[in-house]
């Protein structure tokens, strides 16, 4: 972590240059007047607030908008960038937030898709040879080359597409919220990556919400807010506060971390589930949990936390243990019995398995509760109504957005919208959270983690996942550790720190190894 | 996970698409320009378009087609894309109603729509229980449903009992405008009613939108699939018992084109075939369109070959149209 170094003395020569970048949607201003110069060899992290601009100026820099005025140079030269082939053929290359894999297609096939280096005629055990080395150099080896993607985890399809990203020996590499799905020792594996690049003269965009990345992996951090770019400073001038402050404005102060409370002193026993087993990935899984209580459980990606919660949730059926929830035994075979157990889980992939991105607002968040919003099958739309809007309210959602279709918000509402589904219900017991502030920015998180310790306070426990540490430490009241489908550790949060829950999170337990031969 | 392939290529890309200058939108709109110049021009210049015996003719031939098409509207909106045996079910429940006339009328009709819906329901639960493919799913069973009509009726036809005529008033008109017309209208609104106003309707929605969302949320998608196609079978049985009592003799050839002309109307009224956005309204103007050109061309002389050109080329720019707007 100390191989941070800037990599030339005297004046750099700038790579690509951006200069009086504008541009605005209807009446929304995404980019006022932004100058910037990216120099060969370094990483130049963007900070900023949903909305205020950093997409933008990627989408630019990439081709997939075109600004109303200002210039890019790349080598000194003004250029117009007119799709992600184009930019690519300046050098150019992004990973995007939102995965752009073939899901059906091997990891190989997706490494060299879309590579315009990849002769016609070339030869194929070469190119072999090249993805085996990228997935290697990114600890991804126990993946094999011709397995099709939609097979692996979400953190390892990140991980592949950096891959690519790779493979395309772009000279400046965009990197779009790229750790957002991925455990710490992943990021740790693309940093590494990242170095290496540097290294050999290329540049790197990092685009994060995670403050203590841009810290750790870049030279220079530019901060936007509301289209404009605020500074630019040396990373070794700024600390965490003054970075937030630039980001947020004179307006508020850094997000505070939830205070930890014993409230649920009660301990009564909200759910218990017994030797939970999900073949190839979950082992004899046992854990108690009490109302009012929130486990966080800690895991790099793979660990089989996320399909611990999978199968409570009903989603996996292949899933075999006990589960008894309020006292009574329930069988969570289908996710209709486990709300009905009231056993309710929230998806970690927003898009793709949570939200129905073209209805309404309202109709995503009153799905669960349908039954309560209709008499003899017919809908009522004052109840409807009703609901949303108190549902609404409790998220932070603005009221006039109810019509609105749930993709039309950025990510951080979307991901309210679905926490917001959730909650107040009478009959729940239990939430199943997995990664329940994916890609989320460092304000929508403080308030999405508000709002889940509000809803124990009625005594509904919560059990979550995270691959990040940050998260697990301010949410649970109870840190569980995974790795490899087996609990590490159980500890409550007060004895609980990051190096300890880090070192659980990556070491596979020691005592239960001792099986005869 | 049909697009899944499509979906998956950054949205970010999508939404610079819409933004920009909206090519298919422009297009729709040119091309709907022509079109209703073409049918002002046609119904101005064709001797004989503009009478009420014409109009009626038109929401004749519309209504069989049209009572079919709202039960496929159903399949499309819950994500399932269409049923390829509608035509045979009609048949095949047009045969039921007279043979069953040997009872009662109302019987008849019961049974009619009963058998529709019930073959519609077994499909639909092979589809949602199981998890089978919808279009292999649904040829499978127009052959079967062939088969078995031939085999029970030792390939000849059913006529109703000698004597019965009560049965003739489905097929004459009342007050002037055929029977088949106010039930096709009934059914439509009914229909458009269930799908916007009931739990069930807005869960065939949510469920075409996003099935894996449907499903993680908990709705019955394996009960809303069969539900769709119990549906679109019952729409189709009832269609079945109309057209029994205007032909009088019930054989597969009743199966005619009703398959492709329920398909074509739902598709040119710009249903998404990927399901969870659509109305029955936009499929009864789809109906139609349909019928309107058919009759014009009719009027104005055109072979039969020219009519399914020409049905054909709706139907293949307005679902490439349609399909470019939505930019999936």
């Amino acid at each position: 972590m100390s191989t941070r170094s800037h990599p030339q003395d005297g004046p750099p020569t700038p790579f690509v240059e951006v200069e009086g970048l504008t541009k605005s949607y209807g009446a929304i201003q995404a980019l006022r007047d932004v100058s910037l110069s990216i120099p060969a060899g370094e990483v130049h992290g963007v900070c900023g607030h949903n909305g205020a601009g950093k997409s933008t100026l990627v989408k630019c820099l990439v081709g997939l908008t075109r600004p109303d005025s200002g210039v890019i140079r790349v080598d000194g030269q003004a250029v117009h960038l007119h799709g992600p082939q184009d930019a690519q053929s300046h050098g150019i290359a992004i990973v995007d937030q939102e995965l752009s894999l073939v899901p059906a297609l091997s990891v190989e096939d997706n490494i060299f898709l879309g590579g315009i280096d990849v002769p016609m005629r070339h030869h194929r055990s070469a190119l072999r040879r090249r993805a085996r080395d990228l997935l290697d150099s990114l600890g991804l080896s126990h993946v094999p080359l011709n397995a099709p993607v939609e097979r692996l985890l979400i953190g390892e399809r990140q991980l592949v597409e950096v891959a690519r990203l790779l493979a395309r020996d772009a000279r400046l590499l965009i990197l779009d919220e790229p750790t957002a799905t991925l455990s710490t020792t992943e990021i740790e594996r693309v940093f590494a990556a990242v170095r290496e690049l540097v290294a050999q003269g290329r540049s790197v965009i990092f685009v994060s919400h995670r403050l203590g990345e841009v810290f750790e992996i870049c030279h220079r951090v530019t901060v936007f807010r509301d289209g404009e770019r605020v500074a630019t400073h040396a990373i070794g001038e700024l600390d965490r506060p003054a970075l937030v402050k630039l980001m947020l404005g004179e307006m508020e102060g850094a997000p505070s971390v939830t205070p930890i409370e014993d409230h649920h002193s009660a301990r009564t026993v909200a759910m218990r589930i017994g030797h939970l087993n999900v073949p190839g990935r979950v082992r004899d899984f046992s854990l108690t949990v009490h109302r009012g209580e929130i486990v966080g459980l800690a895991g790099q990606v793979g660990s089989g936390a996320s399909e611990v919660l999978r199968a409570l949730g009903g989603l996996i059926p292949g899933a075999t243990g006990a589960c008894e929830v309020a006292g009574r035994p329930a069988r969570l075979r289908r996710p209709m019995a486990a709300v009905e157990a009231g056993v309710l889980y929230v998806p970690s992939d927003r898009q793709g398995e949570g939200l129905f991105l073209h209805k309404p607002v309202e109709q995503n968040l009153t799905v669960i509760r349908l039954r309560w919003i209709s008499r003899f099958g017919l809908l009522l739309g004052r109840r409807s109504r009703a609901l949303a809007t108190e549902l609404a309210a409790r998220v932070d959602v603005a009221r006039d957005r109810l019509g609105a279709p749930a993709a039309e918000l950025s990510g951080g509402n979307q991901q309210k919208v679905l926490l917001g589904r959730v909650l107040a219900r009478s009959g729940t017991a239990v939430l199943a959270l997995d990664e329940p502030t994916r890609g989320v920015d460092v304000g929508g998180r403080g308030d999405i983690h508000r709002l889940i310790r509000d809803e124990t306070r009625t005594g509904i426990a919560v059990i979550f996942s995270s691959t990040e540490l940050d998260e697990v430490l301010d949410l649970a009241d109870t840190v569980v550790t995974m790795f490899e489908g087996s609990i590490v550790s159980i500890v409550p949060r007060a004895q609980a720190n990051s190096a300890s829950v880090l070192e659980d999170m990556t070491t596979r337990r020691a005592p239960a190894e001792t099986v005869p031969a | 996970m049909r697009d899944a392939a499509a979906s998956a290529m950054a949205p970010l890309r999508l939404v610079a698409a819409r933004r920009r200058w909206d090519l298919p939108g422009a297009l729709m709109a040119v091309v709907i320009a022509i079109v209703t110049g073409l049918l002002i021009y046609g119904a101005a210049d064709t001797s004989g378009f503009l009478t009420v015996s014409n109009l009626k003719a038109i929401l004749t031939a519309t209504s069989l087609v049209g009572i079919i098409s709202v039960g496929m509207t159903a399949i499309m909106i819950s994500g399932n894309l269409f049923s390829l045996s509608v035509g045979q079910t009609a048949a095949v429940t047009a045969t039921m109603f007279l043979y069953a006339l040997r009872v009662d009328l109302t019987v008849a009709i019961a049974a009619g729509i009963a058998l529709g819906l019930g073959i519609g329901a077994v499909q639909g639960g092979i589809v949602g229980f199981l998890g089978a493919n919808t279009i292999i799913i649904t040829i499978g069973a127009g052959l079967l449903q062939e088969g078995l009509a031939t085999w029970m009726t030792n390939g000849n036809s059913v006529v109703p009992p000698s004597g019965s005529s009560s049965y003739t008033h489905l097929a004459l008109p009342l007050f002037g405008v055929p029977f088949a017309i106010y039930v096709f209208f009934a059914v439509a609104i009914v229909a458009e009613f269930v799908l916007r106003k009931t739990r069930f309707g807005r869960q065939l929605y949510l469920m075409g939108e996003n099935r894996s969302a449907a499903h993680a949320a908990g709705l019955p998608t394996a009960l809303l699939t069969t539900g769709a196609f119990a549906l679109a079978g019952a729409c189709t049985g009832l269609a079945g018992v109309l057209i029994g009592a205007a032909s009088a003799n019930g054989s597969l050839l009743l199966e005619g084109t009703y398959t492709y002309d329920a398909i074509a109307a739902t598709l040119v009224g710009g249903n998404a075939v990927g399901g969870g956005r659509g109305s029955v309204a936009r499929t009864v103007v789809g109906a139609l369109f349909i019928a309107t050109i058919s009759d014009l061309l009719l009027l104005r002389g055109y072979s039969t070959g020219i009519q399914i050109l020409v049905k054909g080329i709706i139907v293949a720019v307005v679902v490439v149209l349609t399909n470019l707007r939505r930019g999936r």
